[in-house]
């Protein structure tokens, strides 16, 4: 490209020209990740505001949710945190431990996959909820492009769990992430960003995650390291 | 009905006579005061329909219960009039026009048409509705002089100057009603028409014309016929619509919300289905209704054909006004939050919309309860002794061996329920499985041995 059409484009206003080989800058700011190392490589310097977010992974325990507790913890009040269709129950006092506000959980639950596409969309469509988190199963392409237009016209996101086979199936997502777990923490995938391909994965330390070999916590009457044995020789000790 | 365009209502006391029809077969040639035979005759495909005098006082009830929304002073005039009193009312409404615009536009979804007037005494306003339907008659000075061009028949309209009377005071050659206040009083007062002097001193606003205000009932009962049976969900909808804004306007007169109402679709020859309307927060705002309704009979299969609609309402909650805000409503995000709870719960059932809260339990699977959202979280369970994971099974699976895992953190021993039990001993560690992701894995240890699943570090 010339230099002057280099100085073209950099006149332009930011938003309206979006060049492939840098990330692009959309017209409002991301909601920071609370990981540095992330907000750097997404467009607008954090999760969309308004779009849906694909998180391809296929096992649980990999970090799926510790990715997200930072945002779930600054979410603004008076709006919900939906739930829909989790594959798992969401452990009440380890979330209450991280600091997910409780009270503005709304956990549903579906009788059919046609209610769940129902929920998810009512939920982002009615602009009462804050971050709709969805697992669903299968999505045609036609689903999930309602699914984007309904973030995108609420300004409401959507993080949606799909299995990692999904990665072949095209996506209308603006944001595609694949989800894989090293020893150390979390591996990130960025198969689909507004911005050039990421040469390597990111790695990411999740603090919240229990780490290797601790001295054990005994702290309550009922939570001991092995209440007979020890019971049991001391009597004996004082028959001898 | 077939064709709803041709339709004239019929009154058979004396002599089957059309009372009112609709604007199509009035413009085939159908006149009020006609014999039926001669309605029939200009439009063979007329539907006759018999006058129910207690559905038009019904009907005039709960016009006067959706008026009040505008002043408190409501008053039923009857057989077909009712009669506002507005003057403390009039700023906020922007004026008698903009009062006027607001009525015509509220009547609409409740499916009625009113000719509107405003004068300054309820006689003098209730005789330009007849005359002049839309006019208004200000309190200048010499606003009296037009009640002067009204016809004399007016006096019988809504005061009690018997038809002999009027007959008499035509006979005398008054045509007019100025021609009757130009009389000789004396003389009229002698011929028992004292009445028409009292009714003119009304009218003009010279001698007092108490009203008795209409006071809207305690209780919300409202019942619409469908003209056909209906088995499909969107013409109930409609017909169902048009009792939402009647419970709305009975709740704005009463300044009160609800959140919850009934609405009984009647069936021909079987028992009345009932839908139970319950919203999250108290409102009266009948869209939101509607939607509400419309979810429930999305997932309702009607079992017969609905012969009728009946809602009915009680409890209301007194709320006081809302201010319109300068600044955009700061309630709003609440509102659709509410809108939103209230939508799913009405679509997925109850049961299937709630929230989870920590109990004060050390066996994992009892240290979380089911609760209703939006409900406080209880702050006086204390943390975990181990870490706890974010995802928890609702049955502990099973492990054949623990080889492939690398216990990392542990052992958590759990030991409780002794005295409801369902006693547990369990040995907790957080493993690391092969593709690297947390586990939160137990050994039994009574009885000893076996090794499950319980959780994942999500």
């Amino acid at each position: 490209m010339s230099a002057l059409a280099q100085a073209t484009l950099a006149a332009l206003p930011p938003g309206l020209v979006w060049q492939a080989d840098r990330l692009a800058q959309p017209a409002e700011a991301g909601i920071a990740t609370g990981f540095a190392a992330l907000d750097a490589q997404l467009p607008g310097g954090g999760w969309p505001r308004n779009a849906l977010i694909e998180l391809l992974s296929d096992s649980p325990g990999i970090g799926e949710i510790g990715l997200l507790l930072p945002v779930l913890r600054t979410l603004p009040a008076e709006r919900w945190i939906v739930w829909i269709t989790p594959p798992h129950l969401p452990y009440a006092p380890a979330l209450a431990a991280a600091g997910v506000p409780l009270e503005r959980l709304l956990l549903l639950e579906a009788a059919s996959h046609a209610e769940t596409l129902w929920a998810t969309r009512q939920a982002l469509i009615s602009g009462g909820s804050s971050a709709v988190l969805a697992w669903l199963a299968r999505a045609d392409t036609a689903a999930l492009r309602r699914l984007q237009l309904a973030a995108e016209s609420s300004a409401t996101p959507l993080f949606l769990f799909r299995p990692a086979s999904a990665a072949r199936q095209p996506s209308p997502a603006s944001l595609r992430l694949r989800l894989s777990a090293r020893d150390d923490g979390l591996v990130l995938d960025i198969l689909k960003r507004r911005g050039p391909g990421l040469a390597a994965p990111l790695r990411l330390p999740l603090p919240q995650r229990p780490g290797p070999r601790r001295a054990p916590v005994f702290n309550d009457a009922l939570v001991r390291p092995d209440p007979v044995r020890p019971a049991a020789a001391g009597i004996h000790a004082r028959r001898g | 009905m077939d064709e709803p365009g041709e339709l004239a209502v019929v009154e058979h006391a004396p002599g089957a006579r059309v009372v009112a029809a609709t604007p199509t077969a009035l413009a085939r040639g159908v006149e009020a005061g006609q014999g039926v035979a001669g309605a029939l005759a200009v439009a063979p495909s007329l539907h006759l329909r018999e006058r129910d005098p207690a559905l038009e006082a019904a009907t005039l009830e709960e016009f006067a219960a959706w008026a009040a929304q505008f002043t408190p002073c409501v008053s039923i005039d009857p057989p077909d009039t009712l009669v506002l009193e507005t003057s403390a009312s009039l700023r906020l409404f922007g004026g008698v026009t903009g009062l006027v615009r607001r009525i015509r536009a509220g009547l609409v979804p409740l499916g009625l048409n009113a000719a509107i007037a405003a004068a300054p005494t309820p006689l003098a306003a209730r005789w330009l509705a007849r005359t002049h339907p839309g006019r208004q008659i200000r309190g200048t000075a010499g606003w009296r002089c037009q009640l002067d061009e009204f016809p004399v028949e007016l006096l019988g309209d809504g005061a009690e100057v018997a038809r002999a009377t009027l007959d008499l005071l035509y006979g005398i050659g008054a045509r007019r009603i100025g021609d009757v206040a130009r009389l000789p009083r004396d003389g009229l007062a002698r011929r028992q028409a004292g009445v028409v002097l009292d009714t003119l001193a009304r009218a003009r606003g010279e001698r007092p014309d108490p009203r008795r205000w209409f006071i809207p009932p305690e209780r919300f009962e409202a019942r619409l016929a469908l003209p056909a049976s209906i088995l499909h969900t969107e013409p109930l909808l409609f017909a169902a619509g048009r009792l939402f804004s009647g419970l709305s306007a009975w709740l704005a007169a009463r300044h009160a919300a609800l959140d919850r109402c009934c609405l009984c679709l009647e069936h021909e020859d079987r028992p009345d289905t009932v839908l139970e309307i319950v919203t999250g927060t108290p409102g009266r705002d009948d869209g939101r209704l509607l939607m509400l309704a419309r979810e429930h009979l999305a997932a309702l299969a009607l079992p017969a054909p609905v012969e009728a609609l009946r809602l009915s309402a009680d409890n209301p909650v007194s709320t006081p006004g809302r201010t319109p805000d300068l600044f955009g409503d700061p309630d709003s995000a609440r509102d659709s939050a509410a809108l939103l709870l209230d939508r799913l719960r009405a679509r997925l059932g109850r049961d299937a919309v709630r929230t989870v809260h920590p109990v004060s339990e050390h066996r994992p699977e009892r240290a979380w309860r089911l609760a209703e959202p939006g409900r406080l979280v209880p702050r006086d369970v204390p943390p975990a002794a181990g870490p706890r994971p974010l995802w928890l099974m609702r049955e502990p699976r099973a492990l054949d061996s623990i080889r492939a895992l690398t216990l990392l953190n542990g052992p958590e021993r759990i030991e409780s329920g002794w005295w409801d039990g369902t006693d547990v001993r369990r040995d907790y560690y957080v493993a690391r499985a092969p593709d690297a992701a947390l586990w939160w894995v137990f050994e039994l240890q009574d009885p000893p041995g076996g090794w499950y699943v319980h959780g994942y570090f999500g």
